[in-house]
């Protein structure tokens, strides 16, 4: 891996205030307190998240807030059952206190734990540390810089006739974890993150129109946001008015079957919800499926469920660059991996945490452990699942001139999908009507309805590395209490071959 | 230091500037299980510092916020800068307002703040004990008490303190071939006072009517809506009907040419839906706590009183969510939200048995799920029916239906309300993350459109 920073070159990243907290007194208190009264495995995070949000509209600043959390969680296996607690005091005695409360909770679960748990064996990962590097550091620009260029954005759309108002927003955050388990890995990591985007609205004399941006959420710094890397944010925004205007005037779709070629800003949401979340192994295992749900690839299908076509090969991991999802080591320090989840168009493996990978026999947890702060228990959460481009797959214009009759499909918007990951529907931000291989303009108030595995298993054709890109959400929600994550998924542009497609605006009318 | 000598310390640092301090403890304690065994639990506690400081510059007033867990006295002088430099960049507010007068403190202003504790499961952990060992199918839930108390001070000498409990319990069951999946979910204060014990009924009862399963094509049906399921739905409308939006032309209750449809008739029944802070049972604060500003709050209305508030009387459009600042841009009276929402139909009664009875045919929607949505100038929302859609014929459950894709609008559903039961305390299914104190009338919709099949149990 090249772009993540790793030992000193991380160390001198990590924030000198977290640094300086006590953290080995820390996890030698917890941990041994939870030792001392029978804990089998007791692991400790000391977890601190900055968030930085600016909102503006209209060109006018709305809000502007930081918010910081910092806290210790503290996790013991105590006779095969868990116990989880965690407070807000960053001392030995606070480690103590939650240590001992970690305890009476596994005490407390005991009469109704059935199974007794074993975590799978991971190496000991001593004193490693770990960082994503960022250009400039998005939590150390001036508030003016930022409220400047949202504002500088949100006129330039706004003096367009097309705009009557315009809503521009930027969010940072930053995760710094220290980890310590009693098998002696303890590590130390940081990760930051963007993200930003402007929505123009057209007020008609009969409705309103929006179109946003498609920059997708990136482990970068403020320089993504300022143009400097990644995302060519002049040529979006200088068009976004009369793409507008455009669809505010467009024919309304006509539902049926179409051909659809999706471009990586609108698919990565649909690998995200059919793929990604189908393959957590505890959402088939069905211990969310009182909340998000279970997954129709069960563990009995591994290596025989047929998931899409050929061309369809997908990969997890945890070590993409830039991704949001990537870290040195897990949250329950286990080291970042790379692997096949569907190949050739088979499922072929899945999203572990060390109790998963013990009990069914995967050997090795893949590394998918995740808690989005100290006060939650770290649960089997999403690595950067991406869907493999071919190498000499064709250009974004060789896709499309393939496409008798299709819809070209740009951004995400609206997405829903059903409890087993089976039916979903999405929307997007524009929508290019293809006929005889070529654009020949806007339609609107399209969505897309599919089945997962004949949406998958219509798949035609994939574009060249060329047209891939790394989109990505900072909000992917799960678990009981509800906790959310940050995920990449990577995609070429990708055709699927007669998909339903609704009109949203029928749909809508009694 | 005590929650109240932060708000103090706080409030003398952003001085001579207008600000607020809002101190917000929060412990919460939770079990979790799944195949009929405990998964996980959590036993946590934290404390938020939020200052917001109105600093007068160029052009007008501003607003910054910043928050924190801090360890000591030394981290409020920080983060009260902080907050003042955000705002200082920001330029001024344009939902700038005065600043909401004091009045007496709140009687338990000098009081710790209120706790959670284990304790709070006991009953949870008893019904489970007997629960999960002898359930007979695999049985899937969560539950959690959590207790949050705030103490918000501002500048002007506001002194408010709320404390808010609240426990949800949820509870799943699927046959064992996995083909058929009952919910069955209870919101209050405290498990103590809550109606546990017949949940698993519940469950069990579900499971059993799901035996015969009948074949039911997508389309725009007759349906009785769960309490839960209109809760999700309504409370969507809720969280979508701010005046700013409204009145900038932007959203389903923007009138075409210009201004809000408050006035309107949306429904031919006298529906009522409403939010009051001291409805008993579903007491929330009676007094705005907004740190930041959004389309639908303002930094500036901290402390500002919040009072009952039809949000729909007798049909009619009857208020939006407003800010003090959207208030005066939509000519609107001044209704902030409020974290509760209560629906009905005067003079209907009856519960979800009695309601399925008078219906004649429909579908009974036991909950929905992954609601998003899909188009704003219609509020058009889609989702998931999920555990349990049930056929109705003559007044009687017959079987069960699969799972449905529904594209509907709560906001054009409002018009298609043909009757409705009499509001019972619920637990939203999808939102109860985010709000949990609603009480609802079943309702029957009719030609709610559900668009597309799903094999999903």
């Amino acid at each position: 891996m090249t772009w993540a920073l790793i030992g000193d070159a991380a160390s001198s990243t990590i924030e000198a205030d977290f640094r300086s907290l006590p953290l080995a007194a820390v996890a030698d208190a917890a941990l041994g307190t939870a030792r001392a009264l029978g804990a089998s495995h007791a692991d400790v995070r000391v977890s601190r998240q900055h968030s930085r949000i600016a909102s503006v509209r209209d060109a006018a600043p709305l809000g502007a807030q930081t918010d910081s959390t910092t806290g210790i969680g503290v996790r013991v296996l105590l006779d095969g059952v868990w116990g989880f607690a965690a407070g807000d005091r960053i001392t030995a005695d606070a480690a103590v206190d939650a240590a001992r409360a970690a305890i009476a909770m596994a005490r407390m679960s005991a009469p109704a734990a059935v199974e007794r748990i074993e975590l799978a064996a991971e190496p000991a990962h001593v004193g490693r540390v770990w960082a994503s590097p960022v250009g400039i550091d998005p939590f150390t620009v001036p508030d003016p810089e930022v409220l400047a260029l949202l504002r500088s954005r949100s006129a330039a759309l706004l003096a367009s006739p097309e705009v009557q108002h315009v809503d521009a927003g930027f969010h940072a955050a930053r995760d710094i974890t220290y980890y310590a388990d009693t098998g002696g890995t303890d590590t130390l990591q940081q990760r930051t993150r963007v993200a930003g985007g402007l929505t123009a609205f057209r007020v008609g004399a009969d409705r309103f129109d929006d179109m946003s941006t498609c920059a997708p959420p990136v482990a970068r710094g403020w320089e993504y946001l300022a143009g400097a890397g990644g995302w060519d944010w002049d040529s979006e925004l200088a068009q976004l008015p009369d793409w507008l205007a455009e669809k505010a005037s467009a024919p309304s779709i006509e539902p049926g079957a179409y051909d659809l070629v999706i471009d990586p800003t609108n698919l990565w949401l649909t690998i995200h919800e059919s793929v990604g979340h189908a393959t957590e192994l505890d959402r088939a295992l069905g211990y969310e499926a009182n909340y998000a749900g279970t997954s129709f690839a069960t563990l009995d299908r591994l290596g025989s469920l047929r998931y899409g076509s050929d061309l369809m090969d997908v990969t997890g991991d945890r070590t993409a660059d830039l991704g949001l999802a990537t870290v040195g080591f897990d949250d329950e320090g286990v080291s970042a991996q790379s692997w096949d989840l569907v190949r050739a168009g088979t499922l072929v493996g899945y999203q572990l945490d060390r109790r998963m990978a013990a009990e069914h026999g995967f050997g090795r947890s893949n590394g998918c452990a995740f808690a989005d702060s100290a006060q939650h228990v770290p649960v089997q959460r999403m690595p950067n699942v991406s869907l493999q481009p071919v190498p000499d797959g064709p250009d974004l214009a060789g896709l499309i001139g393939g496409v008798e009759d299709g819809l070209y499909i740009v951004g995400d918007k609206s997405w829903s999908i059903d409890m087993q990951r089976y039916n979903f529907q999405f929307t997007g931000q524009r929508f290019w009507r293809i006929r005889s291989g070529r654009i020949v303009g806007q339609v609107r108030d399209v969505a897309y309805q599919s089945s997962t595995p004949r949406f998958w298993g219509s798949l035609r054709a994939l574009g060249g590395p060329g047209t891939y890109l790394l989109g990505g959400a900072l909000n992917c929600g799960k678990a009981q209490p509800g906790q959310v994550a940050p995920v990449s998924h990577g995609c070429p542009v990708a055709v699927f071959e007669g998909v339903n497609v609704l009109n949203t605006a029928k749909e809508a009318r009694a | 230091m005590t929650p109240q000598e932060i708000v103090e310390r706080c409030l003398a640092l952003v001085g001579p500037d207008r600000g607020t301090a809002l101190v917000e403890r929060t412990g919460v304690a939770n079990l979790r299980w799944a195949n009929s065994t405990l998964t996980t639990n959590g036993l946590t506690s934290t404390q938020q510092v939020h200052v917001v400081v109105h600093p007068q510059v160029a052009g007008g007033i501003a607003a910054g916020t910043a928050s924190a867990v801090v360890s000591g006295p030394e981290d409020l002088a920080g983060l009260v800068e902080r907050a003042r430099a955000i705002a200082v960049g920001s330029g001024p507010a344009t939902d700038a307002a005065p600043e909401v007068p004091t009045r007496a403190p709140s009687p338990a202003w000098d009081e710790p703040p209120a706790q959670t504790s284990p304790d709070e499961l006991a009953p949870v952990s008893a019904l489970l004990g007997e629960l999960l060992p002898a359930s007979g199918v695999p049985m899937f839930g969560y539950a959690e008490h959590s207790m949050t108390t705030t103490y918000l001070g501002t500048t002007a000498g506001l002194r408010l303190r709320h404390d808010q409990p609240a426990a949800r319990f949820e509870l799943s069951g699927k046959s064992a071939e996995r083909t058929r999946s009952a919910w069955a979910g209870r919101s209050g204060r405290h498990f103590a006072d809550m109606d546990l014990t017949s949940a698993p009924d519940e469950v069990h009862g579900g499971l059993a009517a799901q035996v015969t399963r009948i074949d039911v094509p997508p389309g725009r049906q007759r349906v009785v809506l769960s309490p839960s399921a209109a809760a999700d739905l309504l409370i969507y409308l809720l969280w979508s009907a701010g005046a700013r939006d409204a009145v900038e032309g932007r959203s389903a209750f923007s009138r075409h040419g210009g201004g809000t449809r408050v006035g309107d008739r949306l429904s031919p029944l006298p529906f009522r839906l409403a939010s009051d802070p001291a409805a008993a049972g579903l007491e929330c604060a009676d007094h705005v706590r907004s740190t930041s500003s959004s389309a639908m709050a303002s930094a500036f209305d901290a402390g500002l009183a919040v009072g009952a508030t039809d949000w729909v009387a007798d049909g009619h459009l009857g208020a939006l969510v407003t800010t003090r600042d959207s208030a005066t841009r939509a000519g609107l009276a001044t209704t902030p939200f409020v974290d509760n929402l209560i629906a009905g139909v005067e003079g209907r009664t009856g519960g979800l048995d009695e309601l399925a009875q008078r219906v004649g045919d429909g579908l009974l929607v036991t909950c929905l799920w992954y609601i998003r949505e899909v188009d704003a100038e219609t509020l058009l929302l889609t989702g998931l029916t999920r555990d349990g859609v049930y056929v109705v014929r003559d007044g009687e459950v017959v079987g069960s239906a699969g799972n449905f894709r529904f594209n509907d609008s709560p906001l054009g559903m409002l018009e298609r309300i043909s009757d409705a039961g009499a509001p019972v305390d619920c637990l939203p299914r999808e939102w109860a993350d985010w709000f949990t104190r609603s009480r609802m009338a079943p309702l029957v919709v009719e030609d709610f459109h559900l668009s597309t099949p799903s094999e999903a149990v």
